[in-house]
């Protein structure tokens, strides 16, 4: 909310700076999100218009006489047409700063002007809020009174933010009393003093009545008030009501206005003679039921609406929007005021609904405190007297006002939650500051909290108030103890042994947006690529853009690869939760990896390099992660390559899966490299196994090539464990390097070359016994492989 | 003949060798000096020491001595060879030492451009993130993460926020057809931790988190939190001062305070919003001439929330208010990456841009 300083002033004596009370505030829990600064003003005197004539030489002159302190009148020269004799205006002297314009001597059509009369436009107000011309200003200022000191023009504006819980500070009252708190200050409440002409408290008096039939109005404050004359609000008022951002009307709506904005208590004034049957009544809306709004447009509404009717119709939206029908105009000679409290859930979903929300429903919807409504509609009766009006006694239903439950609080309280200490005289002098009525025992209070706050229950609410106005600034740093605790941080070092592990490997992690349109279902679907099961839909998005739910890692990734393919080769990762099914989705916690790199030319179908090359760097990710190597095995998986695709298996289990992106989902996304990925759930990561230390072999190895030819589904898998059956114990390594499909080989086969390092861990290997073995292993490779050895 | 004469031959035969030998030595020298490098001194340790050389070919004329004169001969021999292996020693470490001397002699352009190194990193905001938590491990925190849909009791009425609460406002929250929802913040981790585990309880819980916001600059609909819990017996806010100044020093320098400003949240009574010195500016407000833009010249900026937890939600997870106290907070990982790595516009973050990425890595 914005709080201008200078109506600030008009209940607590403050002598800091604006950036100081902005700071001051910010430590109390309210911090200011901006200070509107003011314009620097001066030479400016209330002047009283002795005389107004018409300039002899200008038709759209007028030649003022103005009388500003006990010397000689100025003469000054104005193009304003509401000027008038008698009329008390600023007037700024010669020597004077307004906004852009310094005031020097000018004649205007032969006529010296000694200064410039003022309006709002150059002291820095809305200039369509105020006057068309000069500024009037109340009959009762002293020619000569310096109007910028008067007013306090010079104080800036704070854009205050207050949290949810204080709508009792949402006004300028509740802050000065906060301020006054925390300085040792004292604040001065609002003038609500009236006499009042007629009438007696209670529920109904003689011509008019209030019926609550809903329970989500807690407490109704009706007053009459008569003999109303619609007018422009004194000067004072409409300035304070311009620098908090509401716009001056009239002094009717302003005075409901003020002292919403003053106290924090909205009101609503309805023209008396336009209620029907002259009663109020607080229901339900019918269903169907139609009221046009002060807007001018027209509501239907259903029971879900809380309404203020008369006799016959809706005359007001509780908390929200009042009905034309009976809005007070200048017509308006007697009114009904309303100073009510309201559910204030029900008040933000009939907000919500309406697609309404105004300064009076942000107070409402936070449930005011009961105390506020009578303290509203006394303020408003003692602004309204002032306008002349004849006040009637005010009448309540609904919820007395209870007295807030005492809460037993003490000094040690306060030290084990705060870790501060603070004396007993330092909690009296807060709490008494904030409002609270006490009783002490040495350094224990019986405290009771001030009826305008509503949030204060707990001893806990209490201590922070403590806190609160004695300073957090005083909390002292103390480094906690460590406790023996049973939480395990698996999860989370396993995502962490992922990133390093990925990031070693060569790949930069992605964080990419969870939500997607529907387009990226669609691409999979037209593709022909299924869909790990139902896309999981947002039921409340805020564009199509974010509707669904993303159910693999990949078209976020392949995004990537398709925006920085010119930077290739495009290596990235990204961890994070895939979503699908219906109707509980399910959720896992997965990683995916991608390479994209540029495709080789003229590769025959059968062999795919950059798979090998992704292989490679997935089995070192592997490796990291268990501290074993892993065994790759031919599978299945959606979004890849049905012929390049492989499982990595550790200790058996099956723990990634890895391949070439399908062409059809490649193509989908315009890509035009060779791309591979990987994808894991976070819950099949394997454990890391410390290795354990084997002992290499003292004695030299013979190394032997073999070249084989074997039906072209016989795996280098295969072969590598038909060589090692062959010669049990003895196979140091075995690797296939070759592989050769084409007129070198007969039709329907191929060719593959094995290294077979031979190494005896207790003595050196001779020739003969070499040959013994590449015997035995040819053997076991022609059995179990088919597998004829080449010449 | 001379196998079948006998003449007095000592004197001159010894004679001989010597004067063989000190030619030899004379030619040796001759062509040591001419050797420049290692493979004419190999080839002239050959021709005179080789198994073929003129040494040899002396020492085999010593068998034609008397065999008295032969050991005084073979001395002679063996003395000259050390002379030759001396010199040809010399010679060869004098080569050595040049071929050393020229290879220091030399340099090459060490600005010219090296190509690149594979590398891959952890993206800034995981990275921010292990920093965080890193921190709070080495301190005995657990890190605990937790599933992204998340039920209304967890996400809000255990934390203190009942339907129709204003605070719920606070949160605007997407939901599923279910009746779940994405969750707006990291606290219902905490809630789960504390329902499974009696106090004391010592945690983080970092992880994704989502609100309908629209992605600007400063916001993201998606974004990242790191939460802290800890509840024991004797725990208080200067706990949290202590800890959280610990942290900020940790993520910005080592001169970073931590100041506390009163706040409201459902889940938590005393409530504190969370300032740290402004890193951008040391806390000065200004940069230069100019205002510092990363605080707005306010010197502070803002990272997160905090509180002592609400009496209400420890009772909600079979915590003794009266027997144990505790604090918790959330802080905004964007937020602080943003100040950590000077990027204005978090859009950044998302974009995953690989050169962005090396240049933040």
């Amino acid at each position: 909310m914005k709080l201008p300083i200078a109506w600030l002033r008009d209940y607590v004596d403050i002598s800091l700076s604006s950036d100081e009370i902005a700071e001051r505030l910010a430590l109390l829990g309210f911090p200011v999100d901006a200070i509107e600064r003011r314009p620097k003003l001066s030479g400016i005197v209330a002047g009283r218009l002795v005389k107004v004539e018409k300039h002899p030489n200008a038709d759209r002159l007028s030649i003022c006489t103005v009388g500003v302190a006990a010397g000689k009148p100025l003469t000054i020269v104005t193009a304003a047409t509401n000027v008038a004799e008698g009329q008390t205006v600023p007037v700024a002297t010669i020597g004077a700063k307004l906004v852009n314009l310094d005031i020097a001597p000018r004649a205007m059509r032969g006529v010296d002007s000694e200064g410039m009369l003022v309006s709002a436009d150059e002291i820095g107000l809305e200039g369509a809020w105020f006057e068309d011309g000069i500024l009037q200003l109340e009959p009762t200022v002293p020619p000569g009174t310096d109007f910028v000191k008067a007013y306090r023009l010079d104080d800036d504006v704070l854009d205050v933010e207050v949290t949810s819980n204080r709508v009792d500070a949402m006004s300028v009252v509740g802050l000065a009393r906060e301020l006054a708190a925390a300085l040792g200050s004292v604040v001065r409440g609002p003038d609500t003093e009236v006499a009042l002409t007629q009438g007696a408290s209670q529920a109904t008096t003689p011509d008019t009545s209030v019926t609550l039939e809903s329970a989500d109005c807690r407490r109704f404050v009706a007053q009459r008030f008569s003999n109303l004359t619609v007018r422009p609000s004194p000067f004072s008022m409409r300035l304070r009501l311009a620098l908090a951002g509401q716009r001056p009307i009239d002094n009717l709506v302003d005075i409901s206005n003020f002292v919403m904005l003053e106290i924090g208590q909205p009101l609503h004034f309805y023209d008396f003679d336009k209620l029907a049957e002259r009663r109020l009544v607080v229901r339900d809306a019918r269903p169907g039921e139609k009221m046009t709004t002060l807007d001018g447009e027209e509501r239907t509404l259903d029971p879900s609406f809380l309404v203020i009717a008369d006799g016959e119709r809706a005359q007001c939206i509780a908390g929200l929007r009042g009905a034309r029908d009976s809005e007070v105009s200048a017509s308006t000679r007697e009114l009904l005021l309303e100073a009510a409290s309201f559910s204030g859930p029900r008040i933000r979903r009939m907000s919500l609904a309406l697609g309404v929300r105004t300064d009076a429903s942000t107070r409402h919807e936070k449930t005011l405190p009961l105390a506020l409504g009578s303290l509203g509609a006394s303020r408003a009766a003692h602004l309204l007297q002032r306008e002349g009006a004849t006040v009637a006694m005010p009448f309540a239903v609904g919820a007395p006002i209870e007295p807030p439950a005492p809460i037993r609080v003490s000094a040690q309280d306060a030290h084990r939650l705060l870790g501060m200490l603070v004396t007993g005289d330092e909690i009296q002098l807060a709490l008494t500051g904030l409002g609270f009525s006490l009783e002490r025992d040495g350094e224990t209070f019986v405290a009771t909290p001030p009826e305008w706050r509503n949030d204060l229950r707990i001893r806990e609410d209490v201590i922070e108030e403590i806190g609160r106005v004695a300073g957090y600034d005083r909390i002292a740093s103390a480094i906690p103890p460590v406790f023996d605790q049973a939480v395990s941080s698996a999860a989370y070092d396993g995502e962490r042994r992922i990133a390093r592990a990925l990031a070693g490997v060569g790949y930069r992690e992605a964080v990419t947006f969870a939500l997607q349109p529907a387009s990226v279902r669609e691409t999979y679907e037209r593709a022909g690529i299924p869909l790990p099961g139902e896309v999981v839909e947002v039921t409340n998005p805020l564009s199509e853009d974010q509707r669904y739910l993303r159910f693999s890692l990949l078209p976020a990734l392949l995004g990537l690869v398709r925006r920085y393919e010119g930077d290739m080769p495009y290596r990235g990762f990204e961890i994070g939760h895939i979503f699908f099914g219906a109707p509980d989705p399910l959720e896992t916690a997965a990683v995916a990896w991608v390479c994209a790199i540029r495709k080789v030319p003229d590769e025959p179908a059968w062999r795919d390099d950059g798979f090998l090359a992704f292989k490679s760097d997935s089995l070192a990710f592997a490796r990291m992660l268990a501290g074993t190597d892993a065994v790759t095995v031919a599978t299945r998986h959606g979004e890849f390559h049905p012929g390049k695709t492989a499982s990595l298996s550790i200790h058996d289990e099956d723990v990634a899966t890895i391949g070439a992106i399908d062409p059809r989902l490649l193509a989908a996304y315009g890509i035009q490299s060779a791309a591979y990925a990987g994808v894991m759930r976070l819950a099949d990561l394997p454990a890391y196994r410390v290795p354990r230390f084997a002992e290499r072999s003292k004695y030299p190895p013979v190394e032997r090539d073999l070249a084989l030819v074997v039906a072209p589904e016989i795996a280098a898998m295969d072969i590598e464990s038909a060589v090692r059956a062959g010669a049990d114990g003895v196979v140091a390594s075995v690797r296939v390097f070759d592989e050769y499909r084409g007129p070198q080989v007969e039709a329907g086969k191929k060719s593959i070359a094995v290294r077979i390092l031979l190494q005896r861990r207790d003595a050196t290997l001779t020739d003969a016994e070499a040959d013994g073995y590449i015997a035995a292993i040819s053997a076991s490779l022609q059995e179990r492989c088919g597998a004829v050895l080449r010449s | 003949m001379r196998a079948f004469e006998f003449p007095d031959v000592e004197e001159d035969e010894i004679g001989r060798l010597g004067d063989d030998l000190s030619a030899l030595g004379e030619r040796f020298e001759a062509a040591l000096a001419s050797v420049d490098d290692g493979d004419a001194l190999d080839a002239l340790r050959l021709t005179f020491l080789g198994r073929n050389g003129e040494i040899t070919a002396l020492r085999r004329s010593i068998g034609t001595l008397p065999a008295a004169e032969r050991p005084e001969a073979g001395k002679t021999i063996n003395e000259a060879v050390a002379r030759l292996e001396a010199q040809l020693e010399r010679a060869s470490s004098a080569l050595t030492n040049r071929e050393l001397a020229a290879q220091l002699d030399v340099a090459i352009d060490v600005t010219f451009p090296a190509p690149p190194a594979r590398t891959g990193s952890i993206h800034p905001l995981r990275r921010t993130l292990e920093d965080a938590c890193d921190y709070f491990q080495r301190r005995g925190f657990a890190v605990v993460l937790g599933d992204e849909i998340e039920t209304e009791y967890y996400n809000f009425d255990a934390l203190n926020i009942p339907a129709d609460h204003p605070a719920r406002e606070g949160f605007d929250t997407f939901y599923l057809a279910n009746g779940k929802l994405l969750r707006p913040h990291t606290s219902p981790t905490q809630i789960r931790t504390m329902q499974q585990h009696p106090p004391p309880i010592a945690i983080v819980n970092p992880g994704k988190a989502y609100r309908r916001d629209a992605v600007d600059a400063r916001h993201s609909y998606m974004f990242s939190q790191i939460e802290g819990l800890l509840v024991a017996p004797g725990i208080h806010l200067g706990h949290l001062k202590g800890m959280l100044t610990g942290l900020c020093r940790e993520l910005f320098g080592p001169n970073q305070a931590v100041r506390f400003r009163p706040s409201f949240f459902p889940f938590t009574e005393p409530s504190a919003e969370v300032d740290t010195t402004c890193p951008g500016c040391g806390g000065s407000g200004k940069r230069g001439d100019a205002g510092c833009k990363t605080c707005g010249g306010s010197g502070w900026i803002e990272i997160g929330g905090s509180g002592m937890v609400h009496p209400d939600v420890l009772r909600e997870c079979n915590y003794d208010p009266e027997r144990v106290s505790g604090w918790a907070f959330g802080l905004g990982v964007e937020r602080i990456a943003m100040v950590r790595y000077d990027v204005d516009d978090l859009r950044v973050f998302f974009e995953n841009d690989p050169a962005v990425l090396a240049q933040l890595a």
